[in-house]
C-alpha cells in the first residue's frame, strides 16, 4: 500500500541528511490540488491574509514531479481515487500526505450506511502523515498542521517552546 | 626523402586544451552525479504509475501524434504570399508621397508591373483550388 519505510539512497550522511532536512523542512512545496471545499481554505491561507509563504510552503507547485506535499484537501470520490494515487506515484521522494479536513480524515458528514460513492479517508489508500480536523478547517488550522509537519521532517524548531524555558 | 618533423608541438596548449574540457565536463556531469548518489533510487508506489506522462493523475485518452487536415498549411503559405505584398508596398507608400513621383506615370505601372508578379502566387493557388475549404482525406497506407 506504500506505507513501507522511505527508500534510502546510495550515500548516506547523517550530517548532510540533517542539513538537507532543514532545508525540506523550510520549504514544502504543496502539490496544487484541491478536491473539495476544503481547497478554499487552503486558498485563503495561500493568500495575503493568512500568508503560507511565512513558512515556506506557498509555492503550490501545479506538477506532481516538483511537489513535497500533497495536501488532501477535501472528499475522497471513488472516482477521484485513482488519480489521486497517480498523482502520488508522480511525487518524488521524499513525500508526505496531509488530510485536510473531516471528510480526508475519515468521510466527515458522508460516513453513514448506504453511501456509494465516497472513499471514507485518505488513510484508506495513502500513507498519510499529518491530519488537520476541521469541516472545514480554519487556514491557522492548516498553518499548525505544516508547522507540525515541519517537526516531522526534521527536529529543527521554529519557534523555541516556551514552557520548557 | 626528406626528414619529417613529428616533433609534440605545442604540448602545453594541449594540456590546457585538455584541462578545461576536463573541467567543463566535470561541472556539466558531476552535478548529476552528485545527485545520483544522495537521491532516493526509488519512490513509494501505489498504482506503478510514476512513470505517466501526464502529471493531472488523469488517464491519457488516445495518442497527441494526430493528424491536421493539410488545408491549414495551405491557408497558411497564401497568406504568406499576402503578406509580402502588403510588406513591400509599405515603402513605396512612404515613397510615392513625393513631388519626384507625383506626375510620373512609369512609376506607376512599375509598381502595377510589381504587385502582379507577387499576386501570380496568389492566382497560382486560387487555380489550384486553395481557396475552396475542402478537407483534402489522403489513403492512409
Amino acid at each position: 500500500m506504500g506505507t513501507e519505510n522511505v527508500p534510502s539512497s546510495v550515500i548516506q550522511f547523517a550530517l548532510a541528511d540533517k542539513l538537507i532536512n532543514i532545508g525540506r523542512a523550510n520549504s514544502l512545496w504543496p502539490l496544487t490540488f484541491g478536491i473539495a471545499c476544503c481547497a478554499i481554505e487552503m486558498m485563503a491561507t495561500g493568500c495575503a491574509r493568512f500568508d503560507m509563504s511565512r513558512f515556506g510552503a506557498e509555492v503550490f507547485r501545479p506538477s506532481a514531479r516538483q511537489s513535497d506535499v500533497m495536501i488532501v484537501a477535501g472528499t475522497i470520490t471513488k472516482k477521484m481515487m485513482p488519480g489521486i494515487k497517480t498523482l502520488y506515484d508522480q511525487m518524488p521522494e521524499p513525500k508526505w500526505v496531509m488530510a485536510l479536513g473531516n471528510c480526508a480524515i475519515s468521510g466527515g458528514p458522508f460516513a453513514f450506511e448506504g453511501q456509494y460513492s465516497i472513499v471514507l479517508g485518505a488513510d484508506e489508500f495513502l500513507p498519510v502523515d499529518i491530519y488537520v480536523p476541521g469541516c472545514p478547517p480554519r487556514p491557522e488550522a492548516l498553518l499548525q498542521g505544516i508547522i507540525e509537519l515541519e517537526h516531522l521532517v526534521s527536529d529543527w524548531k521554529r519557534w523555541k517552546n516556551p514552557e520548557a524555558a | 626523402m626528406e626528414p619529417q618533423i613529428t616533433a609534440f608541438l605545442y604540448q602545453e596548449h594541449v594540456l590546457w586544451i585538455a584541462a578545461f574540457i576536463i573541467g567543463g565536463l566535470s561541472f556539466a556531469l558531476g552535478p548529476i552525479a552528485i545527485v545520483y548518489l544522495f537521491m532516493p533510487l526509488k519512490t513509494r508506489q501505489l498504482s506503478d504509475k510514476a512513470d505517466q506522462f501526464i502529471e493531472c493523475g488523469m488517464d491519457p485518452i488516445g495518442d497527441s501524434w494526430i493528424r491536421y487536415g493539410v488545408v491549414f498549411y495551405l491557408y497558411a503559405l497564401i497568406f504568406l504570399a499576402f503578406d509580402v505584398d502588403v510588406l513591400f508596398l509599405f515603402p513605396v507608400a512612404l515613397a510615392y508621397d513625393d513631388v519626384m513621383f507625383a506626375s510620373s506615370i512609369r512609376d506607376f505601372i512599375e509598381i502595377i508591373l510589381f504587385v502582379g508578379i507577387l499576386s501570380l502566387a496568389v492566382v497560382y493557388a486560387w487555380i489550384k483550388g486553395v481557396f475552396k475549404w475542402e478537407r483534402k482525406t489522403y489513403l492512409r497506407r
